[in-house]
């Protein structure tokens, strides 16, 4: 019997994770307990703001960190979450969604923060955020969120959901493939070094704080190549500018989703995270009833990838299956306008059912 | 370490004509190259603010956060570096040190081997001159503020929460001896300087006597705070193993809800069943749930048994629903479905409609819910006892738990209404 919340703290550390700061809560609690047996580094902060400046500290001294909140911690966490965007600093923060709106019900899952993730940079820039669908997905998008942290130098989410990382299950651990850690040499540049300063790939080469060879500065306000504040000139602003480009431009290294196509469905249920074992169950008992319906599982929720947009234009009829109120994901795609061609399998407070969706789909 | 090299970078002071921020940026630059560090020995962390503004002047590696967090942004570069020979400086206003006043206890607190220079001027510079939680009464005064409330005395309760090192010096003169002092001190140092904001303040430095805080020097003697590495073992090297040893008679998947109150042994008869259903080859989920207080109240746990892979982990309509006592069966009774095949404690209910079994009468309290589990078990065959007792052979409460799945046995003679339904379809 095993949890995702051991997955995937264990997948982060074998994956190159140094340190896990973390301050205490539900549903997260599992991943507070298993990284303080397992992380080489462990440390409790006194609260959610220090916890992620702690991080970005440690980022910024050369090092991977790690969280795990909720909405409530991610809610203090936002202004230095935004700072270390701008600063460009690798961390992985894993948000366990519960009920809410405020505290909610701590015990209860849910899929309600998506939209608040959506435009928690301000200034509408992209964050990678990864959202498992099952212990596979758990195991290997933790190895992805740590090299999708350190490849383009950002802050990367893994969203989960209550049910999802604190329910056990049997699962046959040698069914896990060997994770790759995370190489942090620094890559080539062009000379002179400038700690903002990127090439081709639009993402600058990282060196500590501290390090011996060069000066290193980094800023949270809009700054040049040399990490030095610049109000609205040309370079600070193309640098700011640079910080969605590198994450729009290069998507697909890091767009991840599960389409089971099948030849002449004109349906297709769309889903994310929680719901997606509920929805390969629908699809299941839709299929023994000779019915044509095709499935596409987002794992790789933000930001979306144009493949998500041309498998769903693809298809007659869409239905979401969202644990939240409205649909969230549905919102974002297409807008909370109600066309014939949308559906929304949605619920509130416990989670959706295989047989709640078919009869949506239906 | 780099002597030779300077501190700071050719940049023109950007701060108003008379501001005091200039002298404490030379004077901390002093200190530094005094005591023979290097650019590239220091980490100049900046907060927001006028004391925000000094990045450009250091030759230093540099850091620029957000206002008043500073401190803890350099607990985390301090604690990252983990390197005696580098140096963490923090540069905050007292606008920083009064939002962010929980940072600097904390790193007090656990005395982390850094210097925090707070320079008071005894207000906002940036947003209009406006009071901060560092501005003296008198100051307050001078301004015609109505707040009357005490400032914080940063120096003092950086002392009391720890700090190796904290003092407030007025004196210009003394600015890079003290701060010498304090950077050469390991573990945290707190430095207080007083500074002249000509804008909104006074012009003269000999003006603000009167609106300052009497210099102070405090000391601890604390061990130096740090993080402790270790090494640690992977999660799944611990996992119990459990390989098939028993034969299930389940032909598709049954959901079981076990309900009864904190403290009773839910949760662990719902794992032991789902353990058991593992040596007996099947697939297995369970789930807690409980109130945020785990100590009181209802406690609630799902199990699923299935010959095939699970993929949803809710149940829709419980095939069978054990609840052993009033907290339980009050959270679960609106889940009772037609095909619920469901047994109740008789102290819930005695002579209602469902299967009545006395299981917290023969396997006590804490064993009423494994008494039940058991019960269920044989009643179904859908696997053997058996598989219960081998799960229980490792735990650490062994005896106990044994009882508890015997007691069952004592419940044996009661005749059943029906013959449960367990092999529920998808």
């Amino acid at each position: 019997m095993i949890d995702a919340s051991r997955i995937i703290t264990e997948a982060l550390v074998q994956s190159g994770a140094d340190v896990f700061v973390g301050y205490p809560i539900t549903p997260s609690n599992l991943f507070y307990s298993y990284s303080k047996e397992r992380f080489p580094e462990f440390l409790a902060g006194p609260d959610e703001i220090s916890v992620l400046q702690w991080m970005c500290g440690y980022s910024a001294a050369g090092k991977i960190p790690v969280t795990a909140t909720a909405f409530p911690g991610l809610a203090l966490m936002t202004e230095t979450l935004n700072m270390a965007y701008m600063m460009e600093l690798p961390m992985v923060l894993i948000i366990t969604q519960r009920l809410g709106p405020s505290t909610g019900s701590a015990t209860t899952g849910a899929q309600g923060d998506l939209k608040f993730l959506d435009g928690i940079i301000s200034g509408g820039f992209p964050m990678p955020i990864f959202s498992p669908s099952n212990f596979n997905d758990a195991w290997i998008l933790s190895n992805e969120a740590v090299k999708t942290a350190v490849k383009f130098r950002t802050p990367v989410i893994i969203l989960t959901s209550k049910e999802l990382v604190m329910t056990q299950k049997s699962f046959d651990i040698n069914s896990l493939e060997t994770l790759e850690k995370i190489d942090r040499t620094p890559k080539e540049f062009e000379a002179p070094f400038q700690p903002y300063k990127a090439g081709i790939d639009m993402v600058p080469t990282f060196y500590p704080l501290g390090n011996d060879e060069y000066q290193v500065r980094f800023n949270a306000s809009t700054h040049d190549n040399e990490g030095l504040i610049r109000k609205g000139t040309p370079e600070s602003l193309a640098n700011t500018w640079r910080l969605r480009e590198k994450l729009e431009k290069r998507i697909d290294e890091y767009s991840f989703f599960e389409l089971d196509a099948e030849d002449g469905a004109n349906d297709l249920i769309v889903t994310w995270g929680v719901s997606a074992d509920a929805s390969r169950d629908t699809v299941k008992s839709m299929r023994g009833k000779g019915k044509k319906v095709s499935l596409l599982i987002v794992k790789t929720i933000l930001p979306i990838s144009q493949n998500i947009y041309d498998i769903i234009d693809s298809y007659k009829t869409i239905t979401f299956a969202e644990e939240n109120m409205t649909g969230m994901f549905k919102e974002m795609i297409f807008g909370k306008r109600k066309t014939s061609k949308i559906k929304t399998a949605t619920k509130f407070g416990a989670m959706l059912t295989p047989s709640e969706i078919e009869e949506i789909v239906n | 370490m780099e002597a030779a090299e300077k501190i700071l970078t050719k940049a023109k002071m950007p701060f108003c004509p008379g501001c005091g921020h200039g002298v404490c940026v030379r004077s901390t630059s002093k200190a530094l190259e005094n005591l023979g560090y290097g650019p590239k020995d220091v980490v100049m962390v900046s907060d927001i603010g006028c004391s925000g503004l000094v990045d450009p002047l250091f030759e230093t590696h540099t850091i620029h956060g957000l206002h008043g967090r500073a401190p803890a942004l350099g607990v985390g570069v301090a604690l990252g570096l983990d390197n005696p020979n580098k140096k963490v400086v923090v540069i905050q206003g007292d606008g920083g040190a009064t939002i962010g006043l929980q940072h600097i206890l904390e790193a007090s607190r656990r005395n982390i081997d850094m210097t925090l220079i707070v320079i008071n001027n005894l207000l906002y510079g940036m947003t209009g001159g406006q009071m901060s939680g560092l501005s003296t009464n008198e100051f307050k005064d001078y301004k015609n503020s109505d707040d009357d409330a005490d400032p914080y005395d940063v120096v003092n309760l950086a002392h009391q929460s720890g700090a190796a090192f904290s003092v407030r010096v007025n004196e210009i003169s003394n600015f890079t001896d003290v701060l010498k002092e304090a950077i050469n001190t390991p573990g945290f140092s707190l430095v207080e300087l007083s500074s002249l904001c000509t804008s909104y303040g006074m012009k003269k430095i000999s003006e603000m006597k009167g609106f300052i805080v009497e210099e102070k020097k405090l000391i601890n003697i604390n061990p130096i705070g740090e993080s402790k590495k270790r090494d640690t073992n992977s999660l799944l090297s611990n996992v119990k193993v459990l390989e098939k040893q028993f034969e299930s008679n389940i032909e598709d998947s049954v959901g079981i809800v076990i309900a009864g109150s904190a403290g009773g042994g839910v949760q662990s008869a719902a794992k032991i069943l789902a353990q058991a259903g593992i040596l007996s080859g099947l697939y297995t989920t369970m789930k807690g749930e409980y109130p945020i207080t785990v100590g009181t109240g209802f406690s609630v746990a799902e199990v699923i048994l299935s010959k095939k892979p699970i993929h949803f982990t809710g149940l829709e309509k419980p095939s069978v629903i054990l609840a052993v006592t009033e907290d339980g069966w009050t959270k679960v009774k609106n889940r009772v479905a037609h095909e619920s095949r469901v047994l109740v404690d008789r102290k819930i209910c005695a002579d209602c409609s469902y299967d009545v079994k006395d299981f917290v009468k023969v396997g006590g309290k804490k064993g009423a819910a494994l008494s039940a589990v058991s019960y269920w078990v044989k009643e179904t065959g859908i696997f053997p006892v058996d598989a219960l007792f081998k799960v229980v052979e490792s735990s650490k409460y062994t005896a106990p738990l044994q009882k508890a799945i015997k007691s069952a046995e004592e419940l044996r003679e009661v005749v059943y209404s029906y013959v449960p339904e367990i092999k529920r379809k998808n």
